[in-house]
């Protein structure tokens, strides 16, 4: 048991860092939280029904958001369950708020806000008062606050999520390869490739009024001609030799320019909402597309690569390719399928990312093939070829965007964000380094 | 078995260290959790190597502090998919408002959306945001179609009589930079109609990106193409110095007048020294104030104008040799 402790930590270290990263990155961003749940609202009803006879007016102010309705609803309910009179329960802006103040007509007793809102009242009251003198005598309540890190609240985590979705469906091609001891570095280029053919194809199909199929049609369109340009480059590489650096090397730059050549330098709209979906709805218990989607190519990536002959194959060619190839391994069409499998992620990746800004963008995907590679080395998998494993490069994934996020959160400068990228990666590789070394 | 144990014990050293050196960077960098009363004002511009937008940056923590706000910064750098991750992260953050420069006008509309959905006000400053149905609560900026025009109207007084051929850095995706070259046309336009010869031809449009590098590079192709270039204009002040790198190491220094547009520290500098014609100024002191003022009137619950545009000054020698700053 022991010894499969010790294996674990010496497998998977990068969880440790990246548990490490996230508790670092909790302690900084812990700040005032304000309750907006059905007890909290219930527990605020009950402070002001001590304070307050039945049948007082009161007024109920939440500002619009997340959950704002819900949270006025209960706080209207538990009110009225006490006996208080709800004399409107406003969600709204600040304007809105003002105006509701104002236009009371009889004396109010209480006014219950949630946080905004009682930033709001704590400023404005008095003045509001002396224009309208139903509120001179008006208590205010205010939801209760507690201390919650801004980085493990739900709809931040799942942000970090969303956000490196993209990068982490590339990372599994991008391991595939550099298991194979390649490299892809057209990946970036891709996406813009990727999402510029997709907006273009789907405008070709539908116009200025595309359906959903012909979302479906464009997407696919996109995906296709990247997993058809990942095919030509492991042509290349195999057919002609030529080291995996040059020939990816040469297809960004090619890539690159033709996303800027199709798209006339312009970012092509959609113009279907509905395209947003992939990248921004949430349909799966609340979590969002995208990282669902994320999730299952994972769980798919893992049984292929544990499970399956073709996984087997991968590893062997990255290994030693003269012993694979003794041994009966394909190892030319295994090496074009690695491409392939990358290119088709890429230009998965960059439908998504024109999802997300509902547009196909020839500037998307600038250098984000130094973060998938980010990723995979972070995440243990040797350049060397012949070792890595798909969790391993989640992990990498999570640990870079968990920090970006953070450092968003507390407003990291720029520069000082790279400086953390780096140092992250170099920690990383030596970690691998020295597990490899005392093995 | 003691080989493993080593082995643990230092992964489980490196892991701290790794967590420790991490948590340093983020503390030290970090503007750190500390809440004022009233919540947090985040902004972010399309990049802070632009010396304007942290200017504005400056003048809005000032601003904010002053009433009682925190202010976040960040830096998306010129990529609308990180400022779109941002403003995600601004949402999660809670913060109290949003000052926006939008990278790209129409692919940031999504995620304004979602701030709307948040209840997070978003107010943009020098850029707008062109994308439907997201909602800007307000706007403070340059009229930048009239400084436009007063780059036009100093390009006329720079090529006087003879006219000549003109090379225009842009910088399509920005819509305020497309404002400064359509006021700059229709003065030019204007000009050209009356006058039989001595017309002021613009013989090229190139992207200048709004920055040095591609300033150099499409200044540096003009050059080739057109022997008898007589000026630039650049539509902000790192793609005009851009554009004077170009022109020096073609020697052709003295034949070519620049106009900038920005009045940043360096355009100042470079228009004191002769190597910019003239500028005209934006005020993104006054921008990052006035935003704050909108925002506080917004959280009032009180009505502002939808819309403030602060107009453009002239910036020439003259004002430069009297200029106390570059003293």
């Amino acid at each position: 048991m022991k010894m499969n402790f010790r294996s674990l930590l010496s497998e998977y270290g990068n969880v440790l860092v990246l548990l490490l990263i996230c508790l670092g990155i909790s302690l900084v961003t812990i700040e005032k939280q304000s309750a907006i749940s059905s007890s909290a609202a219930r527990e605020l009803a009950l402070e002001v029904s001590a304070d307050n006879p039945p049948k007082s007016k009161v007024l109920v102010l939440v500002r619009t958001g997340e959950g704002a309705a819900r949270f006025a609803e209960s706080l209207e309910d538990s009110l009225s369950a006490r006996g208080l009179h709800v004399v409107a329960s406003i969600v709204g802006t600040p304007a809105d708020a003002r105006k509701a103040l104002l236009s009371q007509k009889d004396e109010l007793d209480a006014i219950v806000t949630g946080e905004h809102m009682a930033i709001f009242t704590s400023g404005q009251l008095p003045t509001l008062a002396s224009e309208n003198e139903a509120l001179a005598r008006t208590k205010t309540y205010r939801t209760e606050t507690y201390l919650w890190p801004n980085f493990l609240k739900k709809d931040n985590l799942l942000n970090v999520l969303k956000q490196v979705s993209v990068v982490a469906i590339i990372a599994i091609g991008m391991t595939l390869v550099i298991i194979t001891a390649g490299i892809d570095l057209s990946v970036g280029s891709l996406i813009a490739f990727s999402g510029v053919v997709g907006a273009l194809a789907i405008q070709y199909l539908g116009g200025s009024d595309p359906t959903t199929v012909h979302l479906w049609l464009g997407s696919l369109a996109g995906i296709l001609i990247c997993a058809l340009i990942g095919m030509g480059t492991g042509g290349l590489v195999t057919a002609f030799r030529i080291p995996a650096f040059i020939v990816t090397l040469g297809v960004m730059f090619i890539a690159k320019g033709f996303a800027f050549i199709f798209s006339k330098s312009e970012p092509i709209p959609v113009e279907n909402e509905g395209f947003s979906w992939l990248g921004r709805g949430s349909d799966l218990f609340g979590l969002p597309n995208s990282v669902a989607l994320m999730l299952a190519l994972y769980g798919v990536a893992y049984v292929v690569m544990s499970r399956t002959s073709i996984g087997r194959y991968v590893y062997a060619v990255g290994g030693n390719p003269e012993a694979a190839r003794l041994s009966g391994v394909p190892v030319n069409l295994v090496l074009v399928f690695v491409y392939t499998l990358c290119g088709l992620l890429a230009g998965l990746g960059g439908i998504m990312e024109a999802s997300l800004h509902v547009t196909g963008d020839p500037k998307s995907g600038t250098l984000v093939e130094l973060q998938v590679i980010a990723a995979v080395v972070v995440g243990g998998t040797s350049l060397a070829g012949g070792q890595g494993k798909i969790f391993g490069t989640l992990v990498g994934a999570l640990i870079i965007g968990a920090i970006r996020n953070g450092m968003n959160l507390t407003g990291v400068e720029a520069h000082m964000q790279s400086v953390v990228y780096g140092v992250v990666i170099l920690i990383a590789v030596m970690v691998d380094q020295l597990k490899g070394r005392f093995k | 078995m003691k080989y493993s144990n080593l082995l643990y014990i230092k992964n489980k050293l490196l892991g701290i260290f790794a967590g420790a050196v991490l948590f340093c960077l983020l503390g030290c960098g970090g503007d750190g959790g500390g809440s004022a009363a009233k919540g947090v004002i985040a902004y972010t511009p399309q990049t802070l190597s632009n010396p304007f937008f942290s200017v504005i940056a400056e003048n809005i923590r000032a601003e904010a502090e002053k009433n009682g706000y925190d202010f976040l910064v960040v830096d998306p750098d010129m990529d609308v998919k990180k400022q779109s991750d941002q403003i995600d992260d601004f949402i999660a953050k809670n913060v109290v408002a949003i000052v926006l420069v939008p990278v790209d006008r129409m692919s940031i509309g999504p995620a304004v959306k979602e701030a709307n959905a948040a209840g997070i006000p978003v107010f943009t400053v020098d850029a707008k945001c062109a994308a439907e149905g997201a909602k800007i609560e307000g706007h403070v900026g340059t009229d930048n179609f009239q400084g436009g025009e007063l780059a036009g109207q100093a390009m006329i007084q720079a090529l006087g009589e003879e006219g000549g051929k003109v090379l225009v850095l842009d910088l399509k995706k920005a819509n305020s930079c497309v404002l400064r070259v359509d006021g700059f046309k229709k003065v030019i336009n204007a000009y050209n109609e009356v006058r039989a010869s001595g017309k002021i031809e613009i013989v090229a449009e190139l992207d200048g990106n709004g920055d040095r590098t591609k300033g150099y590079e499409s200044t540096s192709a003009a050059l080739q193409a057109h022997e008898d270039l007589a000026a630039v204009f650049a539509i902000n002040d790192p793609s005009a110095l851009g554009a004077y790198t170009a022109v020096k190491e073609a020697n052709r220094q003295d034949q070519i007048k620049i106009i900038g547009f920005d009045g940043m520290p360096d355009g100042k500098k470079a228009i004191k020294n002769g190597q910019i014609y003239a500028d005209p100024i934006q005020h993104p002191d006054k921008m990052g104030i006035q935003i704050v003022e909108l925002i506080v009137k917004y959280q009032a619950g009180e009505s502002f104008p939808k819309e403030t545009l602060l107009p453009a000054t002239l910036y020439t020698k003259s004002d430069a040799d009297q200029d106390p700053d570059l003293k």
